[in-house]
């Protein structure tokens, strides 16, 4: 009696409260347009060579502007640099700068890229995508201390000019300029603060916004950088980027007006929010560049180095089912290791039986096993090992059930994340659960995965030498199509083996307000805050400012 | 000696019937004992397997379909599903409390009984054990060894004794002082026999209670790792993972949720309520 | 008493170096690595980075390293968020943790000890069954349940709660306390139910025992025999208990932090297990393990201060 009592005032009292719609929202200082970014995760590092995630791109993005930077569409268009030459050999790439300022007035010279390059392949600094710029003459051999700083192809010949020097030609370099491993860092501040330097009293940088604070689990907040060359067009004052851990909670947020972005949703609730009582606009899906596959370890099942039975199993998946019953968050089936609509890429390198229904797939598989030797009396049996993650979880029972109905005894071996990763570079699987995100938009940075000199990453070890030799002459060309043309047929060979079995494609879902304008989704999934604005609010710049 | 067997035994005819008179404890009783018969005959009834995919199913609510219970995000049935998860958990439960109880028991009787620097020594242990966060403790033994089954039990197992010792010692120290305990050791009655004779039996009032609620607790602690993605792994499953899967798609598919929460809800309900009758049948002083 | 103390401090060291030698060796027997993720690292790359955190040195050695660091207040730099140190991710998450977890374990063990007392006064009639019945149900729901069902109801539906996140530092008092509410409540349930069973089962054996019987034979009265009287005596299992259950609360709860998105300790400890930071994963132990031992020890000096028939060796 007492107790209903009480739990009657306390909601009294919750409800008197909570006339003003329960808050929620971060206060926003008055006259300001705040942003509430939902995130994911914390970011790991916001020092530029040492991020590596993609939602650190996302708050690095907005704190930095680069050589380059992506336009809409995700081509590099320009950023600090307002034009660029390449010399006629490919390899000489001249950048020319923009007059601009750091956050804290001082100028951005050029002397700040090429202390930016060089600290990047420092091997003290310890970067994770060193690796991308080991185009630059030398770049690997600073990288592995065999070579000095000063070795690396990068120089300053004037205070506004940039000139690298490549290994060889790489007519993707321009994507490697947009990317957050060449984005400036203040020499004059990291040379003064060392590793505190990210700190935020101590924080600059040069893009539309600045870093003021930033504690893990709670948020990191950015505002704007009135020294950024192009302050005028930035609509946007104030970022607050949460670390969205649940993806279901932030869906709640969102729905009340807490947050104005989630740079994510589970994949199988996208048909339900898409009802009409649900958050229909907010939801915007978009292809994106990573794909799902299985690999082989041909090394420890003997049977997986016949094509045949390869193939058998890259023809037995029903990708139907997955992406459009399992997943429903508008994924494309994957024939292929690049995405259709990567760009310098024609497409149409999908092995012969991408377009047979999944019946004739089955009958054909079943055939191919029974020439390699398996069958009802003699099932094939191996163990795939997956991450125990939730889209894993959710596929994996599918595509066992499937190669079963083509009689192969499939069990699944969930782990742990870390784990998983950890035997897959050790080849420590048979068959294993794997994905690979693009690290720029270029299907190179797919099919160099099946290069034979790839090494750990390459998980099925494939060696094809008329593979290579195809991916070599792309190396070397400089013609956007030719070069597109030796990929796509280096990709249907490898399709055709079946050296790893695509199954789907991502797709980047995003929950965006419809209050947000100049949001356009793209296949890079590149949606820089300074182009965004509210409604009923001045309008964004254009991209290319003079 | 003779006389102190004679009523030791009618001690326990009392206890007995003073259960029986509970009625909350007996319906428990009666309720668990059906859960049990579910949970080991129960998976051969149902017309399809736990882990079968039925591709047409996805989502089925309740009565559609041919599936009583309704089917997840693969079409597998969820009665199916229910009762193999409710053998899992009640396996790791039991199995689990019961090593915890044993060592537990008998590491903090021995301990405070004998006081000094045994104890000393032991409760030391208990110290350094328990201070290593329960979850640490888990994740490196489910990391290291594997998704091994039994493994999960002596993990668990493995945490839940440490409170268990404490709970024990503390009660052991109050007794030891007791006069009965003083006419027992003055009757010249060895150490392990006070112990086993005297001591424990008098510490079983608060030992059932606490294992009431360790049972329940392996099995909520079972659930937390499957939401942690480190408990039973799929295709098996549990009650905790059922329902954690459950409560991330609350409002697609609620009946995910709502019936093997009610299943656990009953279950964990039942072995509080028969915990509470034996505690109050077994302890001599209540009326 | 005071020589109880010191003798329990001084044992508390060597405790200490124990946990501490036990957890760096147990973490790095366990398979996996920080530095393995989805993006493949090449060997050069993944060399220096080995490098940089000096673990390509003999385990022994990084052993001595870490305690000496230890010893000097430096717990090294974490592993995965390599811009913060571990005692600055410890020194910024624990206050939260402490704050949610105080104020939880305070409702819990106040609305438990009241639940537990009238159970057992009223034993065995509908108010027992009824107050035992609230108790049971909250400790059979899991809180990755009764979370998002109060998110649901609370903020979703009803909309006078938030959703989850930490109030700014900008944010008002009068306003910022909602953010804290549901957290709270969470984190309380199930201690309001192990706390009201252990209190009802320590007050129904008190309560037949001859101290009480004296007490009300002397004529006294029965608000002052049950609160004055039985209740010292029924708390003390429920001392023993509050003890390690207290460093847990308040050392964060993974669930509670993760659904609600708290910056505390308590996720970013899973986690780290999760992913291998080694550091961040040893200083929460030690932060914990030191807790432990001083709940313990305080458990135990509350519980000798309350049975007088025990006395501290």
């Amino acid at each position: 009696m007492r107790k209903a009592l009480l739990t009657a005032v306390a909601f009294g009292v919750l409800g008197l409260a909570g006339c003003d719609e329960g808050g929620g929202r971060a206060p926003c200082p008055a006259g300001k347009l705040c942003f509430e970014y939902g995130n994911s995760v914390d970011p790991q590092s916001i020092d530029p060579p040492l991020s590596s995630l993609v939602q650190e791109d996302h708050i690095l993005g907005d704190l930095f502007t680069g050589l380059t930077q992506y336009d809409a569409k995700s081509i590099p268009v320009a950023g600090l640099a307002t034009r660029w030459e390449t010399s006629p050999d490919g390899l000489t790439w001249t950048f020319h700068l923009r007059h601009s300022k750091w956050s804290d007035g001082k100028d951005l010279t050029a002397e700040d890229f090429v202390y930016t390059a060089r600290r990047a392949m420092d091997p003290k600094t310890a970067s994770e995508y060193a690796n991308l710029l080991y185009v630059l003459k030398n770049g690997e051999a600073v990288n592995n201390g065999k070579a000095p700083l000063t070795a690396l192809g990068v120089e300053a010949p004037d205070p506004y000019t940039v000139r690298f020097q490549l290994a060889h030609p790489a007519p993707y370099f321009l994507y490697i300029t947009t990317h957050q491993i060449l984005y400036p860092t203040p020499e004059h501040v990291v040379e003064k603060w060392g590793n505190r330097w990210t700190e935020p009293q101590h924080w600059v940088s040069n893009g539309p916004y600045k870093m003021t604070y930033f504690k893990l689990g709670d948020r990191l907040q950015a505002v704007k950088n009135p020294y950024f060359y192009d302050a005028a067009s930035v609509c946007i004052d104030q970022i607050n980027y949460y670390p969205t851990t649940d993806s279901i909670s932030a869906e709640r947020r969102v729905k009340r007006g807490e947050l104005d972005f989630n740079d994510d949703i589970q994949s199988n609730r996208i048909a339900f929010l898409r009802r009409p009582n649900q958050m229909p606009a907010h939801v915007r899906t978009n292809t994106w560049l990573g794909t799902t596959y299985l690999a082989f370890n041909g090394k420890r099942v003997p049977a997986l180095r016949d094509v045949r039975v390869r193939q058998a199993l890259a023809m037995a998946i029903d990708r139907d089912f997955i992406t459009q019953k399992l997943m429903r968050g508008g994924q494309a089936d994957a024939w292929t290791m690049v995405p259709p609509g990567t760009a310098n890429y024609p497409g149409g390198a999908a092995p012969h039986w991408a377009t047979w229904p999944l019946a004739r797939r089955q009958a054909e598989a079943r055939r191919l096993l029974a020439a390699a030797g398996y069958g009802p009396g003699h099932p094939l049996k191996f163990a795939i090992t997956m991450r125990n993650s939730n889209d894993p979880l959710l596929i994996y029972p599918a595509i066992q059930a499937d190669l079963k109905d083509v009689g192969v005894q499939a069990t699944l071996e969930p782990e742990e994340g870390q784990i998983a990763y950890a035997d897959y570079r050790a080849r420590n699987f048979e068959v294993a659960d794997a994905a690979w995100i693009a690290d720029y938009n270029d299907p190179m940075t797919f099919l160099t995965l099946l290069r034979s000199t790839t090494g750990q990453q390459n998980y099925s070890d494939y060696a094809n030498p008329a593979y290579d030799a195809l991916l070599g002459k792309a190396d070397r060309e400089t013609d956007i199509a030719k070069r597109g043309e030796y990929l796509r047929q280096a990709e249907h060979i490898a399709m055709e083996d079946a050296t790893v079995a695509p199954i789907y494609h991502y797709v980047s879902k995003n929950l965006v307000s419809p209050r947000l304008t100049g949001w356009v989704p793209n296949i890079a999934d590149w949606h820089r805050t300074r182009y965004v604005c509210m409604a009923g609010h001045k309008a964004p710049a254009d991209i290319n400012p003079p | 000696m003779q006389s102190a067997a004679l009523k030791g035994r009618s001690l326990w005819d009392d206890a007995r019937r003073r259960l029986l008179h509970n009625k909350a404890a007996v319906a428990s009783m009666a309720v668990l004992a059906v859960l049990v018969l579910l949970a080991v005959f129960g998976p051969a009834l149902v017309p399809y397997r736990f882990d079968a995919i039925n591709k047409n199913d996805v989502w089925a609510e309740p009565l559609q379909a041919g599936h009583l219970l309704g089917a997840d995000s693969l079409g597998r049935d969820l009665l199916a599903r229910l009762l193999m998860g409710l053998r899992v958990s009640l396996a790791v439960g039991v199995v689990a409390t019961f090593v915890s109880l044993v060592i537990g028991v008998l590491w903090g009787s021995v301990a405070g009984y004998l006081g000094g620097r045994v104890d000393e020594v032991m409760m030391r242990i208990v110290d350094v054990l328990y201070s290593l966060p329960f979850i640490f403790f888990v994740i490196l033994l489910m990391v290291t060894f594997g998704r091994n089954f039994i493994l999960m039990f002596v993990a668990i197992g493995a945490v839940e004794w440490l409170t268990m010792a404490r709970i024990v010692r503390g009660q052991t120290l109050s007794l030891k002082q007791r006069e009965f305990i003083e006419a027992a050791r003055a009757a010249g009655l060895q150490p392990r026999a006070i112990l086993l004779r005297h001591i424990v039996p008098n510490l079983l009032g608060p030992v059932v209670v606490y294992v009431t609620l360790t049972i329940p607790g392996v099995i909520l602690a079972e659930s937390f790792l499957s939401f942690l993605g480190l408990g039973v792994q799929e295709p098996m499953t549990s009650l905790g993972s059922l329902i954690s899967k459950g409560a991330q798609d609350m409002e697609l598919a609620p009946w995910l949720l709502v019936f093997p929460s009610l299943v656990m809800v009953v279950t964990l309900m039942a072995f509080n309520f028969i915990g509470d009758g034996l505690r109050d049948a077994i302890d001599p002083k209540d009326r | 008493m005071l020589r109880f103390l010191f003798r329990r401090l001084l044992i508390a060291i060597p405790t200490l170096f124990v946990v501490v030698t036990l957890a760096f060796f147990m973490m790095r027997a366990a398979p996996g690595s920080p530095f393995v993720n989805e993006r493949r690292l090449s060997p050069e790359v993944e060399r220096n980075v080995m490098a940089k955190y000096g673990m390509d040195r003999p385990l022994p050695v990084q052993y001595a390293s870490y305690v000496g660091g230890v010893l000097r207040g430096d717990f090294g730099p974490s592993l995965k968020y390599k811009d913060k140190t571990v005692l600055r991710i410890i020194s910024d998450g624990f206050p939260h943790s402490l704050l949610i977890g105080a104020l939880a374990m305070s409702l819990g063990a106040l609305v438990g000890v009241s639940l537990g007392v009238i159970a057992a006064l009223r034993q065995n009639r509908p108010a027992d069954y009824a107050a035992m019945g609230v108790a049971v149900l909250g400790v059979c729901i899991p809180t990755f349940v009764t979370a998002p069902l109060l998110v649901l109801v609370f903020a979703a539906w009803l909309g006078v709660l938030p959703t989850a996140g930490w109030p700014a530092a900008t944010q008002p008092w009068t306003t910022a306390w909602r953010y804290l509410v549901l957290p709270v409540v969470v984190l309380s349930l199930p201690q309001i139910a192990i706390i009201s069973r252990l209190t009802r089962a320590g007050m129904i054996e008190v309560m037949r025992s001859n101290y009480v019987r004296t007490a009300r034979a002397k004529g006294l009265p029965e608000r002052s025999v049950v609160l004055r009287h039985a209740l010292r005596g029924a708390i003390l299992p429920l001392v023993s208990y509050l003890g390690p259950a207290t460093a847990g609360v308040i050392t964060g709860s993974l669930v509670v932090e993760q659904i609600f998105q708290l910056p505390g300790i308590g996720r970013a400890f899973v986690i780290s297990a999760l992913q291998r930071d080694y550091t961040v994963v040893m200083g929460v132990v030690i932060l914990y393990a030191g807790l432990i031992l001083l709940l313990n020890l305080a458990a135990d000096v509350l519980y000798a201060m309350l049975d007088p028939r025990v006395r501290l060796s």
